[in-house]
């Protein structure tokens, strides 16, 4: 009975509470929802073969999207030859991929994946129109909008080749014929058993599971047949929405725990009144639970429901942000959303824990006391824990300082910064006020009532300051921080290439994922491949296939035995320090490997690097010939480039140096800006909750200022200026607690890279912040304090009002 | 008059401050109250008419002494145990802020009862309300009654579980005369009809003549005591005395 009425009197005060855990809850449900929608998916283009025998997969780490090691040719042939024989398949189908991307009116179109032909029957795509390709002929994806008989220029690993079209088919991809798919195809890594109609899927999987070397997949278990690149972007996804879950539960944590706090200093009278007739504290404690619960039941249901409704334009947006490879679609399903909602009433009796405890303290005689005065200490844990977070952070901030930049020296920055910042938020009860006094001093000096009355308020109200200035302090530190890291590191990467690549241009792919080799030797360019090695135990290397000339010039391998020149012969390679230490290689000794394509061999160790930005280098040449799939990201051109034909594009040095990684960059930012937005959010609506609340207790203060003569306008400007105040010394802080953590680690970078790293803060964004939160505290304050304002208008008020215009407050 | 004691004060001490500044409130009392009766208590502001009424109810705890209601001991109860004594045997008028604002009246006199689990039938509660005169009003929250009708309200809430002693602190301190005097007659009412036993703060010799007893506090001590026929006149004579002596 008295929660409920309790709510419907009261509402204002728990609107802030609500609004926090709606949102919050809202996220949560989003995110866990597209979390649960975020498994590995089977490939569209296979969804039609019931089982498949893949290569045995390896037990990877978390991020490790390294690829398993493919069949040798040999092997494959033979699989093909037993699982063909299995009663049951039509025919045991290699899965066969290669680098295809037709160029239609001059530029690269989006699909850039080639199958052989006979993969077309996985899905199927069955054609329609004209006939299957053979030899120097390919089918292709009906949309592109090309008839049997055209030709299309199509971009292979080696450069741009023209077919003419033999049929169309109802998918996406280009279709070679099998035997020219092989010979552009990597490795195969999985064959696809097309049933006869009727067969037992059943027994054809256990057949094939007798069929030694590798591992029978059915059903949802195909799943593992997806891309690397594909699983990559679900992880990449899966860390953005998991740290916006885990933001938006510890916001609303907070947030509520800061609103029912208030809401109990508020009330503390009529739990003394209840007290006083009878309610243990026990009943009391209960009572705000059960307020608690009520406000987060509602909000947390309502939230997780808007999510359930926006969980599909979350899902389309993260597929479009590059979050969630194509085809990822958000789905309803019941236990992510019964858990969402699972977690807002845990949060919300979290939040309320230690306000619950407070009211039942509350004695029975404070029912008696004349006016509501606020000036409880702060506890004593809250000290502490203040004292050791700041503590915490200036530890890491002197390790981070004295870093040379070998350990982690970004993580003690971080650490320092977040110490500092949370050790603040902790103590600003205690540190808020003496600051408020400094820096509102000018204000004193005026002879303007305003300036008087803005500094005496904000330095009285010392709980309302506080709770103002606390949630600035963090969104402002912690945006200053973070995107200030990303910024800055992104430009020392630059800085350091831009020192480092010793070449008059670069080709970079333009629309493409790389360069073709056509593209990449263009006017004499030159450029390195990229790929993995694989070890007997199925342990993966990475490998650069480059030529001496090319390393020479990127200047940044150093030989610590042997020389560059090794890279001439074809079975000699050279490999990094920590690998010859680790696997005890010495120049002379052999490394046995098989390759991209599945073939093995035995190269000759001719030296040792120290640092390299892989584990083996070998020849070009040699890579290519065992990776058909390879392509290159830039090649660097000596003196003045010509056009590199489609899908590249020429760039000057600079430029490059500048936008390189832009992808992985972009990725980064947009999640980083996501974060902000996000947390700002946050900031705004506990500044909005604290005026809302504070409103109430301003009324009578409020209303001795327009009897002792101030205009509305003025009372009105007065709570503006204040809040700008409290806002402005809240990002003040945040920024002093920030930038000497950024500096520190600019120095650190600079020390370890070697270069001039320029400090770089997104002051646009840090500037948004600090003024939408600027804005948010003056519109709330004004509209919060302006009912009790105009109530309290002395006799000719509408006089007042009538002679406000042209005035100003 | 040979009535029973329903409370009772032995050498009640209760200081305040730190012990280099303390202040002595109530500085040894002793008093008894018995059934049945109405008696006032009297005293200069900061006399510690207030502190006494907070140890007697078992709000506040003495520093020294002992409160007996009923037979019981506070000082062996617990806070539980406190608290359901004064939810079960203890009523209290204040001055002001007596009601839960979220609550209609009717849920304010049935507070008690529901906090103690009990059923709160709505007859019980509207004929609590229709005794102090407000059967039409029980649908009214506090923000829609006058302060007349608030404390009625109180009153009633006060009377709910039928305690053994009900407590005021200056009922009528913020109401008019003309209210005041009704609310008087019903307290009053309450005692001759019910046999009500109730203790009341004032500093007003008006008020305090509708008591059996008036007690007058000094520096924290009972200092006189008038019982018999109380009039307005004779309370004013001792409380002029009072406030002339020297603190
Ligand atoms: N909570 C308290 N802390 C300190 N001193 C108090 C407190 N309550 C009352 N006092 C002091 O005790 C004395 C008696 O107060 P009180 O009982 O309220 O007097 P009365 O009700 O007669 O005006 C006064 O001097 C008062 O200042
Ligand atoms: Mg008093």
């Amino acid at each position: 009975m008295l929660t409920f009425a309790t709510l419907r009197e009261r509402w204002p005060s728990f609107a802030g509470g609500f609004v926090v855990l709606f949102l919050g809850m809202a996220m949560v449900s989003m995110s866990v929802l597209a979390l649960a929608s975020a498994g590995a998916r089977v490939p569209e283009r296979l969804a039609g073969t019931p089982v498949f025998v893949s290569v045995p997969m390896a037990e990877r780490g978390d991020g490790d999207f390294a690829p398993d090691r493919p069949w040798s040719p040999e092997t494959v042939a033979s699989l093909r030859e037993r699982l063909d024989a299995i009663p049951g398949v039509a025919q045991a189908v290699p899965d066969r991929t290669f680098y295809a991307q037709p160029v239609i009116g001059g530029r690269p179109v989006a699909g850039d994946r080639g199958y052989a032909w006979s993969a077309a029957m996985l899905a199927p795509y069955p054609l329609t129109a004209g006939a299957a390709p053979r030899e120097g002929e390919v089918a292709l994806d009906r949309s592109l909008g090309l008839a049997p008989g055209e030709r299309v220029s199509v971009l292979t690993v080696h450069g741009p080749v023209t077919y003419p079209v033999s049929g169309t088919v109802d998918g996406p991809g280009v279709y070679l014929n099998d035997a020219e798919a092989a010979r552009l195809s990597a490795g195969v890594r999985a064959i696809g058993l097309v049933t006869e109609p009727g067969a037992d899927v059943a027994a054809v999987a256990a057949a094939a599971r007798a069929v030694a070397g590798g591992v029978v997949l059915t059903g949802e278990g195909r799943g593992a047949l997806e891309t690397r690149e594909d699983e990559r972007t679900r992880w990449i996804g899966l860390q953005v929405l998991t740290a916006m879950a885990a933001l938006s539960a510890f916001v609303s944590v907070l947030v509520v725990g800061s609103t029912f706090a208030v809401g109990v200093a508020q009330r503390r009278r009529e739990f003394g009144l209840l007290r006083a007739v009878g309610a243990t504290p026990r009943q009391v404690r209960r009572m705000v639970y059960g307020e608690a619960l009520a406000v987060g039941v509602t909000a947390t249901a309502g939230g997780v429901a808007a999510g359930a409704l926006l969980g599909p334009v979350l899902g389309d947006l993260l597929v479009t942000v590059g979050f969630q490879p194509p085809g990822f679609a958000v789905r309803w399903s019941p236990l992510p959303l019964a858990g969402s909602f699972a977690v807002g009433v845990v949060v919300t009796l979290a939040g309320v824990w230690s306000a619950s405890r407070r009211a039942a303290r509350v004695r029975p005689l404070e029912a008696l006391r004349e006016a509501e005065v606020d000036d409880r200490p702060m506890p004593r844990g809250r000290w502490i824990a203040g004292v050791a977070c700041c503590a915490l952070g200036l530890a890491a901030a002197a390790g981070a300082g004295r870093s040379d930049g070998s350990d982690a020296f970004v993580v003690s920055g971080l650490v320092a910064a977040m110490g500092v910042i949370a050790g603040l938020a902790l103590l600003s009860p205690a540190v808020v006020p003496p600051v408020a006094r400094l820096v509102s001093w000018p204000l004193a000096r005026g002879r303007g009532a305003t300036g008087m009355l803005v500094r005496e308020n904000a330095l009285t109200a010392v709980r309302r300051t506080a709770a103002t200035a606390t949630p600035v302090l963090i969104t402002v530190g912690c945006a200053v921080l973070i995107t200030g890291m990303v910024q800055t590191t992104a430009a020392a990467f630059a800085e350091v290439r831009a020192t480092t690549i010793r070449a008059d241009a670069v080709i970079v792919p333009d629309g493409t994922p790389g360069l073709t080799d056509a593209a990449a030797s263009a006017a004499g360019a030159e450029s390195s491949l990229f790929s993995g090695l694989f070890e007997p135990d199925g342990g993966v290397l990475s490998a650069i296939g480059a030529t001496p000339e090319l390393l020479e010039r990127a200047g940044d391998v150093q030989m610590v035995s042997g020389s560059l020149d090794a890279l001439r012969s074809e079975d000699r390679v050279l490999v990094a320090q920590w690998l010859a230490e680790d696997r005890g290689l010495r120049p002379g000794s052999t490394l046995p490997v098989s390759f991209e394509d599945g073939t093995s061999a035995t190269p000759t160790v001719a030296g040792v690097v120290r640092e390299a930005d892989a584990d083996v280098l070998l020849s070009r040449e040699l890579l290519r010939r065992h990776d058909p799939v390879a392509l290159a990201e830039e090649a660097y051109v000596a003196g003045a480039a010509g056009p590199p034909g489609p899908g590249a594009r020429v760039m000057d040095v600079p430029t490059y140096a500048a936008e390189a990684d832009a992808e992985e960059d972009r990725l980064v930012w947009i999640a980083t800006v996501l974060l902000v937005v996000v947390s700002t959010a946050y900031a705004g609506v506990a500044i909005v909750n604290t005026m809302a609340m504070s409103a109430a207790g301003r009324v009578r203060d409020l209303a001795v200022l327009r009897l002792s003569g101030a205009t509305v306008r003025q009372v009105l400007a007065t709570v503006a200026a204040e809040s700008v105040l409290v806002v402005l010394l809240g990002g003040g802080l945040g920024l002093v607690v920030a930038l000497p953590a950024l500096l520190g680690m600019r120095r650190a970078f600079a020390t370890a890279m070697r270069a001039d790293v320029p400090l770089v803060v997104p002051w646009p964004l840090i500037l948004g912040v600090i003024a939408a939160c600027l804005a948010l505290a003056a519109c709330a304050a004004v509209l919060a304090a302006r009912p009790a304002v105009r109530r309290a208008a002395p006799a000719g008020a509408a006089e007042t009002r009538w002679r406000r215009g042209p005035r100003s407050g | 008059m040979d009535r029973e004691e329903t409370v009772r004060l032995r050498a009640v001490r209760r200081l305040y401050g730190t012990a280099a500044h303390t202040v002595r409130a109530l500085d040894g009392v002793t008093a008894s109250f018995h059934a049945g009766t109405l008696t006032a208590i009297m005293g200069p502001s900061g006399s510690g008419k207030s502190t006494l009424l907070h140890c007697a109810a078992g709000l506040d705890r003495p520093t020294g002494g002992t409160v007996a209601i009923d037979g019981t001991d506070l000082g062996s109860l617990s806070e539980n145990g406190l608290t359901l004594l004064r939810r079960e045997r203890v009523g209290f008028v204040f001055q002001a802020f007596n009601l839960v604002s979220a609550l209609t009246a009717e849920q304010n006199v049935a507070l008690p009862l529901r906090l103690a689990g009990r059923a709160a039938p709505s007859g019980l509660v509207r004929a609590a309300l229709a005794e102090v005169g407000l059967a039409d009003r029980a649908g009214h929250r506090p923000s829609g009654l006058s302060g007349g009708e608030q404390q009625r309200v109180a009153i009633a809430r006060a009377l709910i579980t039928r305690p053994a002693v009900v407590f005021a602190d200056e009922p009528t301190g913020q109401l008019d005369t003309r209210v005041s005097r009704q609310i008087l007659g019903m307290l009053r009412g309450l005692v001759d009809d019910r046999g009500q036993t109730m203790i009341m703060v004032t500093h007003d010799p008006v008020t305090a003549s509708y008591a059996d007893r008036v007690l007058f506090l000094a520096d924290g001590r009972v200092v006189d005591e008038l019982t018999g026929t109380v009039t307005a006149e004779i309370v004013a004579a001792r409380m002029a005395v009072l406030e002339a002596a020297p603190c």
